[in-house]
């Protein structure tokens, strides 16, 4: 695979070999088609709440499926810029041949008001391939309990339906939190599922009119909530509230911009050189340095902005530099950064 | 022509928020402007090497030689120059990102991001610093030290514009510094096997891969793919040498230019910079370098702006009093040509003052 992959791609072969350009050919004859890209066609738009919409597509042969809980990356272009974002997956595995993302239209989020404009059944989009590993545990634990808060429900709701499509017998309880009741994305199919599945139990918890959840009012929801294995998603400070209570129980995927308590010692200012630009800037020890080389005037490719889809990943020749998000210290030569969630602590130089 | 200090800020403020400008008005268009210019020098690339492959006439031949000369000058100027400037990574678009860019021409593209990129437009004219004045062959100016090689550069000049690109691809190993012994080996070596692995790449494309697909035909294609590319080194050496050889143009020395402001860069890259008048066609074929004084303050917005803007940096350089070096391709060519054959010779150093 690999030698026959050099030698379609070799430079020799050029121009006859040029992926892009008969890609680009491909996608004018048809806007699905391509060598290798994984392009889906919007088969149905459904509207789950006022600002959340469900995009199902049919993806093409490109497409090497994925596992519930995972997400995809989608891109889309909007005013001539290429912009990357990763969604969950809603639907089941076993929702194949079609794939399903439900997506909130974010207060200022540019992609996410593009898509929900600007997506209609018909429509083509650029996929990147299923990633992450905020999965079903295997082996299933005999009691699950499923806590999502706000849009993080859209993976979790994936991983239910593959349960009930591997018709397993299920203990699960599935408790989402949301603000208003007008704001519960997949509520009638929840309740239908409570209804007719076994062993499936629907909590929804409004915090607008209940406060936020907090263990306690966990506990009277779920009264064994300490015997279930825990599959946790929703953002930073809900994750934050209930990861210590389940530690070792847990699996758990968070969203949100990382919150980094800046100390004196880290804050310092540092120098980085950039190889490729021929550029220097100062970073200062408390700013991620993909923030740091913007404000530079340089224009790293980023992606999510907050350490998944290692779009903004670089080469660091040297120096030290924390990844805030696990606070592993980097300090071999050329290893691989994510500029979004590192940040340096001593001079570095990096390959941009 | 120089300002005070306050002018010159004033100066380079005025062109800072013109660049700002555009650069808040980037999107679809441009984008479009780029995509359908890589597809017409696709297409045109096809169209002219089935012509050359299939044909059996000569006006078939002559056809498409034109089509592929056409295909290489527009993917050499208005692509893969100004993709490698970063006129378009804001659009995130990994076929058209500056840093992994390589275009049809037998410099290694990384090398010329550097010398291109950052010594000659970061070091503008300043004679010793910017190996682009003259090149290290040809006296354009008289700050430049005479040497006897200088005798034959009508005669080198023609030679070097039917082989530019070799002279492109060259110019970044920076030869007569290795010479002088002043290159590290490891760093001459490095740089010499990207240059060798590029140029063997682009020869077997153009004199083996393509004559061998034609099978019968492979002489045709052969010949037809060595004038296309002779046409494109001389179109590309002629419009470069309009960018700053031309009367008018001046150069720096080092002293001049030390810890110079934003406003006295601008002020260099104005004048060191000359233009071709010409219509939108002409233009792109230029990759518009045709527009080389707004290509000098601007390297990296989209180059088919700069034609809209430039009435509006003309007005700003008549606001400051500066001269604006634009004039038709005869005119500027020909000034260049007058330079190679003036400055062949030593000026007369006893010369008297003008009387």
């Amino acid at each position: 695979m690999q030698t026959a992959t050099s030698f379609w791609t070799t430079p020799w072969l050029h121009p006859l070999n040029d992926v892009a350009a008969i890609d680009d050919l491909l996608a004018q004859l048809h806007p699905t088609w391509s060598l290798g890209r994984i392009k889906a066609r919007v088969m149905r738009v459904v509207v789950e709440t006022p600002d959340t919409k469900t995009f199902v597509l049919e993806p093409n042969r490109n497409w090497r499926g994925f596992r519930a809980g995972q997400h995809v990356g989608v891109e889309v272009e909007i005013a001539g810029v290429r912009y990357q974002r990763r969604y969950s997956l809603s639907s089941a595995p076993s929702a194949a041949p079609v794939i399903a993302i439900t997506v909130k239209h974010q207060p200022g989020g540019k992609v996410s008001a593009w898509m929900h404009d600007h997506l209609h059944v018909g429509s083509a989009l650029t996929l990147e391939p299923a990633a992450g590993s905020f999965t079903l545990p295997s082996p299933l634990p005999a009691r699950i309990l499923m806590l999502s808060a706000g849009s993080g429900i859209t993976p979790v709701m994936s991983m239910l339906r593959a349960l009930i499509a591997s018709a397993a017998p299920l203990d699960v309880d599935f408790v989402h939190v949301v603000r208003r009741p007008e704001n519960a994305v997949f509520a009638p199919e929840l309740a239908h599922l409570a209804a007719t599945v076994s062993g499936l139990r629907v909590h929804h918890y409004y915090s607008a009119s209940g406060g936020r959840l907090d263990v306690p009012a966990l506990t009277r929801l779920v009264p064994d909530c300490d015997e279930c294995a825990v599959l946790l998603c929703g953002p930073t400070s809900f994750m934050t509230a209930f990861r210590p209570h389940f530690a070792g129980r847990l699996s758990e995927e968070s969203f949100g911009a990382p919150i980094v308590a800046p100390d004196a010692a880290s804050a310092t200012a540092v120098e980085i050189l950039c190889t490729r630009s021929e550029r220097a800037f100062t970073a200062s020890g408390d700013t991620p340095l993909l923030i740091a080389a913007e404000r530079a005037g340089l224009r790293p490719r980023y992606g999510c902005r907050m350490g998944i889809c290692h779009t903004c990943s670089c080469v660091k020749r040297s120096g030290t530099v924390e990844n805030v998000l696990t606070r592993k210290l980097s300090s071999e030569p050329n290893e691989r950064i994510q500029l979004c969630v590192s940040h340096a602590r001593t001079d570095c130089t990096l390959d941009l | 022509m120089t300002l005070t200090q306050a002018e010159a800020d004033a100066f380079g403020a005025e062109l800072d928020a013109l660049r700002n400008e555009v650069l808040a008005d980037l999107g679809e268009r441009d984008a479009a402007h780029i995509r359908r210019v890589v597809r017409l020098s696709r297409g045109s690339a096809i169209a002219g090497r089935s012509l050359l492959m299939f044909g059996f006439d000569p006006l078939s031949w002559t056809l498409g030689v034109g089509a592929l000369t056409i295909a290489k000058i527009l993917e050499n100027m208005e692509i893969g120059h100004n993709v490698m400037h970063g006129q378009y990574d804001w659009m995130n678009d990994p076929t058209l990102d500056s840093q992994t860019y390589e275009w049809d021409i037998v410099c290694d593209s990384g090398s010329w991001r550097h010398y291109h990129n950052y010594e000659h437009h970061t070091f503008t004219n300043i004679v010793g610093r910017d190996r682009d004045v003259g090149y290290g062959l040809l006296r354009i100016s008289p700050e430049q030290y005479w040497h006897p090689k200088h005798l034959v550069q009508p005669i080198s000049n023609v030679m070097l514009s039917a082989l530019f690109q070799w002279g492109v691809g060259l110019h970044g190993l920076d030869l007569t510094r290795a010479l002088r012994g002043k290159t590290s080996r490891a760093r001459l070596r490095r740089e010499s096997r990207a240059f060798v692995r590029k140029a063997a790449r682009q020869l077997a494309k153009d004199y083996v891969f393509f004559p061998l697909l034609a099978l019968g035909n492979a002489p045709r294609v052969f010949v037809g793919n060595l004038t296309a590319n002779l046409i494109r080194n001389v179109w590309t050496n002629v419009i470069i040498f309009c960018g700053h050889f031309p009367e008018g143009a001046r150069v720096y020395t080092r002293e001049e230019t030390r810890n110079e402001s934003r406003g006295a860069w601008y002020l260099r890259q104005l004048q060191g910079s000359a233009n071709i008048d010409g219509g939108p066609l002409f233009h792109v074929m230029t990759g518009h370098l045709s527009h080389q004084i707004e290509h000098h303050l601007f390297p990296d917005l989209p180059a088919h702006r700069y034609a809209e803007i430039a009435p509006r940096v003309r007005a700003i350089c008549g606001k400051y009093g500066l001269p604006y070096n634009t004039g038709s391709f005869w005119r500027q060519y020909g000034s260049v040509l007058k330079k190679l054959f003036v400055y062949a010779l030593p000026e007369r150093t006893a010369a008297p003052a003008a009387a």
